[in-house]
């Protein structure tokens, strides 16, 4: 069986991240979510993948080419105008015959097992169109589902309002679809709802419930739940045999790979990933759900907590860095401060444009894009967005947009 | 449901049937049997009653030989559990063997055609026509597969047929409408299977049918004709990747999910049973001077919700035992009834309470999942729940299903003792009729608020579950399947209780669920109310389990699960269906095993 997963999208709350890259190309737990998905279609037995890509295609192409290490046969197909998940699978067609079920997923969900060997196993039951279905604390985002006698999907419901009390499973973004499901899309222009709905109508699509984690990579926060996801999977600690390590202290699942240099007096809380290359100073305290991507550098007595550093990241002496996100090579000054709390302990909200978002987290630090500068003794306030390749001067506290 | 199985080869496979109906066990595990075809000789068939490995022991499975044959996992439906309704089923002439997995719903009219022809039936199944049927055509066509199409063709209602035969002895038969069956295509032998557990060890290509479609297996070998036209389908080869214990739950992540959302089916099934039977049991509480309903864990908690019905809508009042308790507590002789619950028919305390009982000369009477089980054998007056198999350790379906069968006792009693009129038991039995679609209601629409209650609940290790009247036992119900499944210390108590001295425990890491009645049960649901409000106010975290009221007045709860409203009748056991899912979720968000939690087995037979 093939794979259709669907990448083009610009991720529309994923600032300052979107700017630079699509989705699936975010690292948590030290590995970037478009990997983890290809590992977890070819565990479940998929060897062909046509990848749609359309948001910033070429950070895709460039690191799933030429040939992924699992010998995945990944095929690209450029979206262009991103105008739709409907209108982005139809320019996928011509690679599907007909008679043939294909899996499709959205490519910026994450699962903590994998979910493609559970639908595939649901579909195996009746060869029937399925769709996986979970529950979400935030259910009125997505398409609720009802469901009948065996499984069967009987109506589906997108985004209800939150006062209609409805608390239904969601659909998870993974599906497996023939590809006679692409003349439905037709039919309905590429609106993907009026597709299913058509389907469920016509022929029929049943259920597979998804009992694990999941989660649905909307907002620069949902990468920090990913992250501790995913951490929650480890159970022991794995040290590469090429790191020397000398009085540093070290408890629970804590990752560290190939090359990484750790310094005397570290002490390294896990969960914790620390990508090969990188280095950790002296003193360096590490808490759980730290995340440090390949190459970075963590100065001398830096404290980090519960936050994910891209590759190539320079962490400045002292500084703390607390419940944030901190894309690709980002230089910190030395003694920056991330505040992660308001001051009455209360939830932080955070200004998208003119709407408010709540986080829905009372402790949540700054989200500092690609590239960006920030000089030293800065003090970032809670849920700063810091824009990709912004120069913050040195000795200037960066207001948080509120 | 049942399951069937069968494989086409040209070497021995006797032993590896056996392997594919031990797998299709929890389709079905009341009795079982095998057909195994050997040349042109007779066709072998060794059944009867009991699980693969005790059948297997009974008629030496070992011993068979054979390199074609059926096999079948029965759960009795039409007809006792005996060894003559096992399957498979032999045609008069011994030329044909069958079995088969659905219900033939036009069996009564073809079998009356059939015995005018003098064919004799040794089962009282629905099955066994179908066989006399192929080998009446067979008379006149001469060609097994004509005669087999001729038969399915006079069949209304579900199938999944196989049929072997001594005429044409390398072919499987089989066919397939509404209920399921699949082909597996091995290296030196061909499958058929009610879902690929049957063969998942042998064989991961798969061809599945389609209803109305069968097909002609050999061991090499297979084509799929259309039942109607005789035009022949090409389907493609599907590689299966997966474990068996997946297909059996169908699409659910455990068999705990699986069965809660099983219930609408289940209690729709306790109200098709024959209403000659509840009455017979009713007429038996009444006459009795004394009656005793009794169980132990659920069983138990079922029997005291029972009590509590049998109070309130038939004027009686039962006495309720734990079986495990009943010899020391119970006073009973030749003018008492005693009634007991059990899923699997074998609880020893249960069975420890009846044989007591019977050797008092009681009248003894049990609502059973299995039949043929030793309860379902050994008691006076017998109802079987039709609940299918309940593979989960923690009872949801199958505790339900024995809640609804006594509420149907309990207005033939309140008739019968005229504390309501027969009008009154119509509505009361209507409203019973409203449940599977409020329970699917609850299931798709609130399940998602459970959940997230349970996960921001998750590491609170102590529970307290309230309810007032028929609440309570629901509340001690719910609080048991909370310590089963998730491992979280749970107490049931009366919300009244709760101010004589366990009030002193309750801080915050103390949670608390209320069962609140609907308001047109005013004084039960004010006093329920006043008992949220002791908690409220000494801080602790209350959920309430509500309906949607119609004044706007704040609820003292923390949070609530407002459910649709419902007649009061019902209403206990749609909460009882929320407490499920909330023990579940909590035990989920734990990574408990769910299906079968440490220390637990399915049906204690031990003291």
């Amino acid at each position: 069986m093939k794979a259709l997963l669907l990448a083009g999208g610009r991720g529309a709350h994923m600032a300052p991240f979107s700017s630079t890259r699509p989705n699936p190309m975010i690292p948590v737990g030290g590995r970037y979510v478009i990997d983890r998905t290809v590992s977890m279609l070819y565990e479940a037995g998929i060897n062909s993948m046509k990848l749609v890509v359309g948001h910033r295609p070429q950070m895709l192409t460039k690191h799933l080419s030429p040939e992924h290490p699992t010998g995945m046969a990944i095929h690209f197909i450029d979206q262009g105008k991103q105008n739709g998940i409907g209108k982005a699978m139809l320019k996928a067609r011509d690679q599907f015959s007909p008679g043939e079920h294909f899996v499709l997923v959205y490519a910026d969900t994450l699962t903590a097992s994998n979910i493609i060997s559970v639908i595939l196993q649901s579909f195996s039951l009746h060869n029937e169109p399925t769709a996986a279905i979970c529950l979400t604390r935030s259910g009125e985002k997505y398409g609720n589902v009802y469901l009948g006698k065996d499984m069967k999907i009987t109506k589906i419901i997108e985004k209800p309002k939150l006062k209609a009390g409805l608390g239904n499973y969601v659909l998870a973004g993974v599906f497996v679809l023939p590809e006679a499901f692409f003349g439905f899309l037709e039919k309905s222009k590429g609106n993907m709802e009026a597709a299913l709905k058509h389907l469920i109508k016509k022929q029929s699509l049943r259920a597979s419930i998804w009992g694990d984690d999941w989660l649905d990579m909307a907002y620069p926060w949902d990468i920090l739940k990913a992250n501790q996801m995913v951490m929650d999977q480890w159970k022991e600690a794995a040290i590469h045999q090429s790191v020397e390590l000398s009085n540093t202290k070290i408890k629970g699942p804590v990752r560290i790979c190939e090359g990484a240099d750790i310094r005397a007096g570290a002490v390294l809380e896990g969960p914790a990933y620390i990508g090969p290359g990188s280095f950790i100073g002296h003193n360096v305290l590490l808490r759980p759900y730290t995340s440090v991507g390949a190459n970075s550098v963590i100065g001398h007595g830096a404290e980090l907590k519960n936050c994910v550093i891209f590759p190539e990241t320079v962490v400045g002496r002292l500084s703390f860095i607390g419940d944030s996100v901190v894309g690709e090579g980002v230089d910190i000054g030395a003694g920056t401060m991330t505040i992660n709390r308001t001051i009455d302990k209360k939830e932080v909200k955070i200004k998208e444009g003119r709407t408010l978002v709540r986080a829905g987290l009372n402790k949540l630090g700054a989200f500092i894009g690609d590239g960006a500068v920030i000089g030293a003794s800065n003090i970032l306030d809670a849920g700063s967005m810091v824009q990709a390749g912004k120069k913050i001067p040195h000795n200037c506290s960066y207001p948080a947009k509120r | 449901m049942c399951g069937i199985a069968g494989i086409a080869s040209l070497e021995d496979i006797s032993e590896r049937l056996v392997g594919s109906i031990r797998n299709l066990e929890y389709r079905g595990y009341d009795s079982c049997g095998i057909a195994l075809v050997n040349g042109s000789k007779a066709i072998r068939v060794s059944k009867n009653i009991g699980t693969v490995d005790e059948v297997g022991a009974k008629e030496n499975f070992s011993k068979l030989k054979g390199s074609l044959g059926i096999a079948h996992a029965r759960w009795a439906t039409h007809g006792k559990v005996t060894k003559a309704n096992a399957h498979p089923h032999t045609s008069c002439g011994k030329g044909f063997s069958i079995t088969h997995n659905g219900i033939i719903s036009n069996y009564t009219n073809i079998k009356a055609g059939l015995l005018k022809l003098g064919h004799k039936f040794s089962s009282e199944t629905d099955t066994e026509v179908i066989v006399h049927l192929v080998e009446e055509y067979y008379k006149k066509l001469k060609s097994v597969e004509q005669a087999f199409v001729s038969a399915l063709r006079d069949l209304d209602g579900s199938f999944a047929i196989a049929l072997v035969t001594k005429h044409e002895p390398g072919r499987i038969y089989c066919a397939r409408f509404e209920s399921p069956l699949l082909i597996g295509l091995g290296d030196d032998a061909n499958y058929i299977g009610s879902d690929f557990s049957a063969f998942i060890q042998h064989t991961k290509n798969a061809v599945f049918l389609e209803d109305g479609e069968y097909s002609i297996v050999t061991h090499d070998s297979h084509c799929i004709k259309r039942i109607s036209t005789g035009e022949t389908v090409s389907r493609p080869v599907q590689e299966l990747k997966w474990d068996p214990e997946m297909a059996q739950k169908g699409g659910f992540p455990h068999y705990m999910l699986k069965e809660i959302y099983e219930q609408p089916q289940i209690v729709q099934n306790a109200l098709d049973i024959d209403r000659k039977l509840i009455l017979g049991f009713a007429k038996i509480a009444l006459e009795k001077s004394r009656l005793y309903i009794t169980g132990v864990g659920t069983t138990f908690y079922v029997a005291q919700l029972g009590q509590y019905y049998f109070s309130q809508y038939a004027g009686l009042t039962p006495m309720v035992i734990s079986s495990d308790e009943f010899r020391f507590l119970a006073q009973v002789d030749k003018n008492c009834a005693v009634l007991a619950l059990s899923q699997s028919g074998e609880t020893y305390d249960t069975l420890t309470a009846l044989r007591h009982a019977k050797s008092m000369k009681a009248t003894t009477a049990a609502i059973v999942n299995v039949m043929g089980s030793s309860m379902a054998r050994m008691v006076d007056h017998l109802i079987l729940q039709q609940s299918g198999p309940e593979i989960c350790v923690i009872s949801t379906k199958a505790a339900l299903s024995q809640m609804i069968i006594l509420a149907r006792v309990v207005l033939e009693v309140g008739v019968m003792n005229k504390r309501i009129t027969l009008k009154q038991a119509k509505t009361f039995e209507k409203e019973i009729g409203q449940l599977p679609g409020a329970i699917e209601k609850i299931l798709n629409e609130k399940s998602g608020f459970i959940h997230s209650i349970a996960k921001t609940h998750s590491k609170i290790r102590h529970w307290l579950f309230l309810g007032r009247g028929r609440y309570y036992p629901i509340a001690r119900e719910s609080a048991l399947k909370m310590k089963e499944v998730a491992y979280v210390h749970a107490e049931g108590m009366p919300s009244g209780f709760l101010k004589h001295g366990t009030i002193a425990l309750i801080d915050d890491r103390l949670n608390s669920v209320i069962f609140t009645p609907p308001e047109e049960e005013k004084q039960l649901y004010e006093l329920t109310l006043s008992s949220a409000e002791e908690i409220k106010a000494r801080g602790g975290y209350l959920l309430g389990i509500t309906f949607k009221s119609r004044s706007k007045e704040p609820l003292p709860f923390t949070d609530q699960i407002v459910l649709p409203e419902a007649p009061p009748f019902i209403a206990p056991f749609l909460e009882m269906v929320v407490a499920q899912l909330l023990s579940y979720f909590t035990a989920t968000t734990l990574k408990r095993n769910i299906d079968r939690p440490r220390s637990l087995a399915k049906s204690v037979t031990v003291a």
